[in-house]
């Protein structure tokens, strides 16, 4: 692994986890920057820039602005064991709860707080104060203990981010974010689409934050031969947790992102009708908005939120005559719109010059293509919120034979259906459909339970391998 | 060698995954004679439910596509870890698919990790960590038992895998896994049965700026007391899961809708056996839905994650 020492330090640019406990945040290191912590504390992280990954800071309330802290860098943080009891009880039955077990009214808790007491020194003096603490039982003692530590612990320790932690962060913030994408189900399917160093890896994500594709990028890794064509249906990708990842550069110009339509577009009908359509849009764009404002509406609202606006004026163009095209060819079959439609481009073509420049989108849409002219893929991975069964319908002739495809699914339904149409018309076999369940443990000395919560969320997955 | 790139097309000495249906999948190797009980040299000939194949005749055909048998087909195939894992021949009890597939995922492995793995038991796991450290990864396996250290090593040899894999006969428990090893490793994974006497070992061996540990257990018992020896040595965060998955059988059943509207009023005796007979005919539903097995694996062994903080945050007790 290379240059991990000059790694290993906390720049301005680079994404970090900021973890406090067991909540833990994605943040973007800036010069001046500050993070919020739940709803209204703010840390200014400045303080962080240049120490080392696994540093810890302790958060100092600053004078004169409420909730606002600043941090301490520290050797680490206070230890709370020595906080519990000398004495505790057997069980509860001496325990009634009256409310009166604490002393201290709420408002000189409150101005303990606000005193800039450590969070030690706070519980420490909740405990002298509960006349039920000592006969608490021992761990019933660290329970009081912990649950007070969630509340008054102070300190941030900052750590680079992986797909782990990113996954931890965004499936317990969000779930629905991530498409229900649970960790188990995300380790399988990087398993099953048999991701890794070299070959290309198809990727079709329509909305889980870039997880899918950073985690495959991941397994691809650095200064590898491997690239993952990510198709998209929207404008541009999304890829918030693959810029999380800190990746490289020369990995980064291995993930080659599409919109789908364009690529089966250039695929299926070459390079001038792509770019045609782009200049004749503008003007046909007028004329045919009543054709498609249904669908159009429907697509940009689901899709160009959080977008950069550079790209988006083209994009949105292209992406709009995708979707005329696809009310001409399945509204009418019949030869006779079609010709129609090719007039009015024709009578257009005229007024426009043609373009410059190609823009960057299509060239890397041609890179796509160029690269599975050249070889089919090693995987096809489709983690869809929109119906998958044409997806995978037209992405397996891209893919090899004898290779394997994996499919992700919040609902099971669609699942089935693709199950059985890839079943009866395509060559595929060993298709498998499967739900998972994952519980997590509370292991202590003779304590040691299944966690009481549990995710329920964990999707579907349908796995097979293509054959000739 | 066939494990270790995408291939076209069969050569003498691949190993190939002959599928006929789900539940009956092989693995071939691609060569002319092969030895026989009596370890007498014979033509490689092998048999299916669907006929005979003679194994060589694989050689210049596309992986994926479909053998004409005597009596029906089969497809051949390029075998990936999830495949090899479905069919391997087993000497220990091995890790499935989805316990591999959590590992991996839990101890942050990608291309370049340098990791340990003991016990090598079937090479299940061995095969799906290879994939995922390669091309400048190295996997350390450690068993204590000659003989499947041998075979394994064969293994790996002919599937082309002996570049990313070091081998060794050694008792972990007692031995550790060598100066050798100091400081050099991103991941220990460990699946034997006293993995709390490794714990130690792992410590010296993970690198400075910390890594992972991960253990495989069917019993809770071992769980709680390498969790205490972790903690002792300064691990953190450590968590356990247990992930089952859970197949399902995509089926289109038919479910009879019960007519009772002919009840309410009074009708001619032929009418109603007339009417009633087109109406079942008639909303007969068709479902596609899926059916559950009756049975499935519901514990396979409890999943440990537990990470060494860099050597200067470390915190250790006693």
């Amino acid at each position: 692994m290379s240059g991990e020492s000059a790694e290993s330090v906390i720049t301005v640019g680079i994404h970090v986890i900021v973890k406090k406990q067991s909540f833990s945040k994605v943040y973007k290191v800036s010069e001046n920057g500050t993070l919020m912590l739940g709803k209204n504390q703010k840390v200014e992280m400045h303080e962080i820039i240049g120490k080392p990954f696994w540093s810890t800071f302790e958060m100092v309330p600053k004078h004169g602005s409420k909730n606002t802290y600043s941090l301490k860098l520290v050797e680490r943080t206070e230890s709370w064991d020595d906080l519990k009891g000398e004495l505790s009880g057997q069980d509860n039955r001496f325990i009634t709860d009256d409310g009166t077990s604490q002393r201290l009214s709420k408002e000189e808790i409150l101005q303990l707080q606000e005193s800039g007491k450590s969070g030690k020194e706070i519980i420490g003096s909740l405990i002298e104060n509960s006349t039920s603490f000592v006969a608490k039982t021992e761990y019933s003692q660290e329970k009081y203990i912990k649950k007070k530590e969630r509340k008054y612990f102070k300190f941030l320790t900052i750590y680079r981010p992986t797909i782990l932690s990113l996954h931890e962060v965004y499936f317990r913030q969000n779930h629905d974010k991530i498409g229900g994408l649970r960790m188990d189900s995300l380790a399988q399917i990087l398993s099953y689409s048999d991701v890794q160093a070299d070959g290309l890896h198809m990727l079709y994500d329509s909305g889980c934050q870039g997880l899918p594709a950073a985690a495959m990028l991941n397994r691809i890794g650095e200064n590898t031969g491997g690239y993952l064509i990510n198709f998209h249906p929207g404008n541009v990708p999304q890829i918030a947790i693959v810029q999380a990842m800190n990746f490289p550069q020369e990995l980064k110009d291995r993930h080659i992102a599409v919109n789908i339509y364009s690529f089966l577009r250039l695929h299926y009908q070459g390079e001038s009708s792509v770019l045609d359509n782009i200049s004749s849009k503008k003007i046909t764009d007028h004329i045919k908005e009543t054709q498609n404002i249904e669908e159009s509406a429907e697509k940009s609202n689901g899709e160009t939120k959080n977008n950069e606006m550079s790209q988006m004026n083209i994009e949105i163009s292209e992406l709009e005559t995708d979707t005329r095209e696809n009310i001409v060819s399945c509204c009418n079959t019949e030869k006779g719109t079609d010709t129609l439609k090719r007039k009015l481009d024709e009578s257009e073509e005229p007024e426009e010059t043609i373009p410059a420049k190609k823009p960057k989108w299509f060239l890397e849409t041609q890179r796509a293509l160029d690269l599975l002219n050249n070889s089919k893929a090693r995987g096809l991975t489709i983690i869809a919120k929109e119906h998958p069964l044409n997806i995978v319908n037209e992405l397996l002739p891209f893919l090899g034979a004898s290779r394997p495809f994996v499919i992700f699914h919040t609902y099971r339904e669609p699942l089935q259906e693709t199950y059985m149409e890839l079943k009866q018309k395509r060559n595929v076999i060993n298709v498998k459909l499967f739900s998972n369940f994952l519980r997590s443990y509370q292991v202590l000395p003779d304590r040691t339970h299944p966690d009481i919560l549990t995710s329920d969320t964990g999707g579907y997955i349908l796995t097979g391998y293509l054959v000739r | 060698m066939s494990f270790n790139k995408t291939k076209e097309v069969i050569e003498e000495g691949d190993v190939v995954i002959l599928y006929l249906n789900p539940n009956n999948i092989y693995s071939l190797e691609v060569k002319a004679k092969t030895f026989n009980k009596k370890a007498e040299l014979v033509d490689n000939v092998f048999q299916t439910t669907y006929g005979a194949l003679k194994v060589i005749s694989l050689v210049g055909q596309k992986y994926g596509s479909k053998i004409e048998l005597t009596k029906g087909w089969a497809h051949v195939l390029q075998p990936t870890p999830e495949l090899w894992t479905m069919i391997l021949p087993h000497r220990t009890q091995i890790i499935y698919s989805p316990d591999i597939s959590l590992i991996t995922h839990l101890m942050e492995l990608k291309p370049g990790s340098t990791i340990i793995e003991t016990g090598t038991g079937s090479g299940s796991l061995s095969h799906s960590l290879i994939r995922v450290i390669r091309p400048n990864g190295h996997l350390y396996t450690f068993d204590f038992h000659e003989q499947r250290v041998s075979i394994a090593n064969t293994e790996f040899d002919r599937h082309g895998l002996s570049d990313f894999v070091t081998l060794k006969k050694r008792d972990v428990c007692l031995d550790g896994f060598g100066e050798e090893l100091k400081h050099k490793i991103d991941a220990v994974f460990l699946d034997l049965p006293h993995p709390w006497l490794v714990i130690k070992h792992a410590t010296v061996v993970l690198k400075q700026i910390g890594g992972k540990l991960c253990f495989f257990s069917p019993c809770i018992e071992q769980v709680q007391r390498t969790c205490a020896k972790l903690i002792c040595e300064g691990f953190i965060e450590l968590n356990t899961y247990e992930c089952l998955q859970r197949e399902m059988n995509v089926q289109y059943r038919s479910l009879p809708i019960l007519d009772f509207e002919c009840l309410k009023y009074k009708h001619t005796n032929e009418n109603i056996t007339e009417k009633n007979e087109r109406r079942e005919r008639k909303q007969e539903g068709k479902l596609l839905t899926v059916i559950h097995a009756q049975s499935l694996p519901g514990h396979t062994g409890f999943i440990t994650i537990a990470t060494l903080p860099p050597s200067c945050h470390r915190c250790t007790q006693k």
